[in-house]
């Protein structure tokens, strides 16, 4: 029992030590030099930028939706008892923007995103095509690692921003539909109570989240063994690291800039 | 016992636009034994997995033992399946069972679980014992080389006396005295059980001293079947290179590519 | 132009078939737990014991797999969240009232309600979903699901199954310790950033049984889907490393937004049913 909590620690350990190193190979790899080469692989980058963003919007849209809809279901009861329909949009615009829509949106970037960019990088390195890139004198984190990192904090930043008004939207249908408040009560609720600061304090803390996704999700992918079945359980890995961090990371940020 | 242990009239099969059986045919009498040899990617593996069910043809009749498989629903298949033993080409051992558990379990699962635990431990020892592995029962499959996954694998198929055992590629990636050894170890088997055996391979000298007869599969459908013995001397010109691995002849191998690659080698 | 709609069209047909299939392996999974049921009760005391102990045995397997390994997992996700939670609440109310006296109470109506089992579900749909996938992916890939077929067992039986049975169990038992983290962790960060009295905090008088309610049927309805959707995702993988690859991202996505969904649907009906007084 003991013994297995202490290897369950070290595994730990381990991990995280390999994805703080592997963070360390990426802020250096982002330092540029003279002569080394190219900075970063503007077309790798572009091609990452398109895929993770692009192909992430219809489901960003959809989560945020719900995910305004349902805090929005949640202020119903005092709304109804209280008729307090003027609080409705602070209330639900306030968890929204700070904590749920950036929340919600890194959880769904990190399956969406993370899991497919570590099922590709893992295959990738079970088929040796990482060793093929070393054969070749090309440096696999600046060539494969980087750009990714790069593509995913944008992208999740971009993400972010596209999903809180979604986000907001949501919440004002479902006010409409079911609590039967105007769009123009909802509207002064969120103007008149909540700050701009709200909303970057989501948007900020989505840089952190992205940075956390794209660590883990290339360090599992770089480092996965053995075949169809290592790949799976490093994209489980992988997602699991990401959840961990977000919730971590948000715990800290909320308190570092309350 | 006049019914042929399989027969296949006409299948058609193709996934997507690419067709891989085009109106195959063939019999197989029971207690025979036939060698299924093609280039790669002529459908041979995909007749193995129609014959047992695993896949549904487009078109076209299959009998296994006189019964029709075509269309039957999963939960019907099961009785015949277990009369039928499988080598999968890449073992397809169970990764979260050991040897001695993945060996067992045709037995476990079948014969609607009548057989005790002792009988089924006897039963799976005598046969990790006759193919070798004795010794290895509370390994893990993940641990074992190639040549002990294949011999895992042919014990799994064997263990039930299936009455039709379907070997894919029993020899591949085996060095050539651990191929003999499993061929050997084949033929033994047959010898007792008196088994029906469709076998694929690409080694055709090992097969060909298996097996009574062998068809050639070529352009999705069968060509040629003839004796074993003689198959090096067969009277179509498509398989007589095959065989020899001669590059002059009308084999097409890997279409337009192989080709170009022949004239850089001249 | 035609092309597009050829495109979009090929997509909702597909997005249709999925949805069959899904379907399909819903109604195969009832009906294996069925089978196992009435197999447990006419096999008793001859033959099958083999099988039947193998059952039961990959049964307890499933349940530490998904219960047991997912509690730390629960319990730094949902703590963590719960402080954050509380934390903004009270910022936000000091902002406008600074009266902290119905935090607590109204956390914890929030959390039976709503987030406990919800963020609960999203967590597990994460762990769980994904390795579900990636464990039957990798099987199909290997042909390990057709060598259980060619035994005569059905891979939705013996696969699915079980871990459905373990996951259903397990949510509730894991969306009871999550709700009960975050309501301890909001107690703590209330009393010490900002000074608010545990026994204002922890104030059990608003929760009704029709809460409860809710949240077990929330719970039930979000241990049916996981599986189903993640062993779905794997049955359907193809081709070797990539396919297992997307089959583990397919359940993840596919499974965090059935919950979603779920979420929205089981909230707006509760609404609904209970004309607001909630």
């Amino acid at each position: 029992m003991i013994s297995g909590i202490g290897a369950a620690a070290l595994r730990i350990a381990q991990e995280v030590g390999g994805i703080v190193l592997l963070t360390g190979q990426v802020l250096r790899a982002l330092v540029p030099r003279p002569g080394a080469g190219a900075w970063i692989d503007g077309r790798e980058l572009w091609k990452n930028l398109y895929k993770m963003g692009n192909r992430s919007v219809p489901i960003v849209v959809l989560t945020a939706f719900f995910a305004g809809a349902l805090m929005m279901l949640q202020a119903g009861p005092f709304v109804k008892k209280f008729g307090a329909t003027g609080l409705a949009g602070w209330g639900a615009g306030y968890a929204v923007l700070r904590e749920i829509g950036p929340i919600l949106i890194a959880l769904m970037f990190s399956g969406r995103v993370g899991a497919n960019n570590t099922a590709e990088l893992s295959t990738m390195t079970v088929t040796e095509q990482l060793d093929g890139l070393r054969a070749l004198a090309i440096d696999p984190v600046r060539f494969l690692v980087v750009p990714r990192v790069i593509a995913m904090v944008a992208m999740l930043v971009a993400l972010t921003v596209i999903g809180d008004l979604v986000a907001l939207v949501g919440a004002a249908v479902v006010g409409k539909a079911m609590l039967e408040i105007d769009f123009s009560t909802m509207y002064y609720s969120i103007v008149d109570n909540l700050k701009p600061y709200d909303f970057l304090h989501g948007v900020y803390k989505s840089i952190a989240f992205g940075f956390a996704i794209a660590m883990s999700s290339c360090y599992f992918g770089v480092t996965v063994r053995g075949g169809a079945v290592g790949v799976g359980k490093a994209v489980n890995a992988a997602v699991v690291a990401s959840a961990v961090s977000i919730m971590l990371l948000d715990f800290f940020l909320t308190y570092l800039s309350a | 016992m006049t019914e042929p242990a399989i027969r296949i009239s006409e299948v058609h099969k193709a996934y997507g636009s690419r067709r891989v059986l085009d109106g195959i045919s063939l019999d197989l009498a029971r207690g025979t034994k036939l060698g299924l040899i093609g280039p790669a990617a002529s459908g041979k593996s995909v007749l193995c997995k129609l014959v047992c069910g695993l896949e549904q043809p487009d078109r076209g009749e299959i009998e296994v033992f006189g019964e029709r498989i075509v269309g039957k629903r999963e939960v019907d298949l099961g009785p015949l399946r277990r009369r039928i033993g499988m080598l999968f080409q890449n073992y397809a051992l169970f990764d979260f069972l050991t040897v001695e558990q993945n060996v067992a379990f045709p037995l476990e699962q079948g014969a609607a679980g009548t057989l005790s635990a002792e009988t089924i431990a006897e039963r799976v020892a005598a046969r990790l014992r006759a193919v070798g592995l004795a010794g290895s029962e509370a390994k893990l499959t993940a641990e074992l080389s190639g040549g002990m996954k294949k011999r895992v694998g042919i014990a799994r198929a064997t263990v039930a006396d299936a009455e039709l055992v379907i070997y894919d590629e029993p020899s591949a990636g085996l060095d050539p005295v651990t191929t003999q050894k499993i061929y050997d170890l084949l033929s033994a088997d047959q010898a007792r059980t008196g088994a029906t055996v469709l076998a694929i391979s690409s080694d055709v000298a090992a097969l060909a001293g298996f097996v009574d007869e062998i068809a050639f599969l070529y352009d999705h459908r069968v060509v040629y079947r003839g004796p074993a013995a003689t198959i090096a001397d067969a009277p179509n010109a498509l398989v007589r290179q095959f065989v020899r691995g001669d590059l002059e002849g009308p084999l097409d191998q890997a279409g337009p590519g192989m080709a170009s690659l022949d004239r850089s080698i001249k | 132009m035609s092309n597009r709609i050829e495109a979009l069209g090929s997509a909702a047909l597909s997005l249709v078939r999925a949805g069959v299939e899904l379907w399909r392996v819903y109604v195969s999974t009832i009906a294996g737990v069925m089978r196992g049921f009435s197999r447990r009760k006419d096999r008793r005391g001859h033959g099958g014991r083999a099988r039947q102990s193998r059952a039961q045995s990959e049964l307890v397997r499933q349940l530490h797999a998904i219960g047991n390994k997912s509690i730390v997992f629960i319990v730094i996700t949902l703590g963590a969240l719960g402080m954050v939670m509380t934390y903004q609440a009270c910022l936000q109310l000091g902002r406008v009232t600074g009266d902290y006296s119905q935090v607590g109470s109204q956390l914890l109506r929030l959390i039976i309600s709503d987030f406990g089992p919800t963020l609960t579900a999203m967590m597990l749909a994460t762990r769980v979903g994904a390795g579900i996938a990636a464990e039957i992916g990798s099987m199909k890939v290997t042909e390990q699901i057709d060598a259980l077929r060619m035994s005569g067992v059905l891979p939705i039986d013996y696969l699915i199954v079980p871990r459905f049975i373990a996951c259903l169990v397990m949510m509730l038992m894991l969306a009871v310790l999550g709700s009960a983290v975050m309501y301890a962790a909001g107690g703590l960060t209330a009393k010490y950033s900002f000074g608010v009295n545990p026994n204002t905090f922890f104030d059990l008088s608003f929760i009704r049984p029709r809460h409860l309610v809710l949240f077990v049927v929330k719970c039930l309805a979000y241990g049916a889907a996981i599986p189903i959707v993640a062993g779905f995702c794997g049955l359907r993988a193809r081709g070797s490393s990539e396919g297992v690859g997307w089959a583990t991202t397919a359940a993840v996505i596919g499974s965090s937004f059935a919950v979603i969904v779920l979420d929205f649907i089981l909230s707006a009906s509760a609404l609904w049913l209970t004309g607001g007084d909630l």
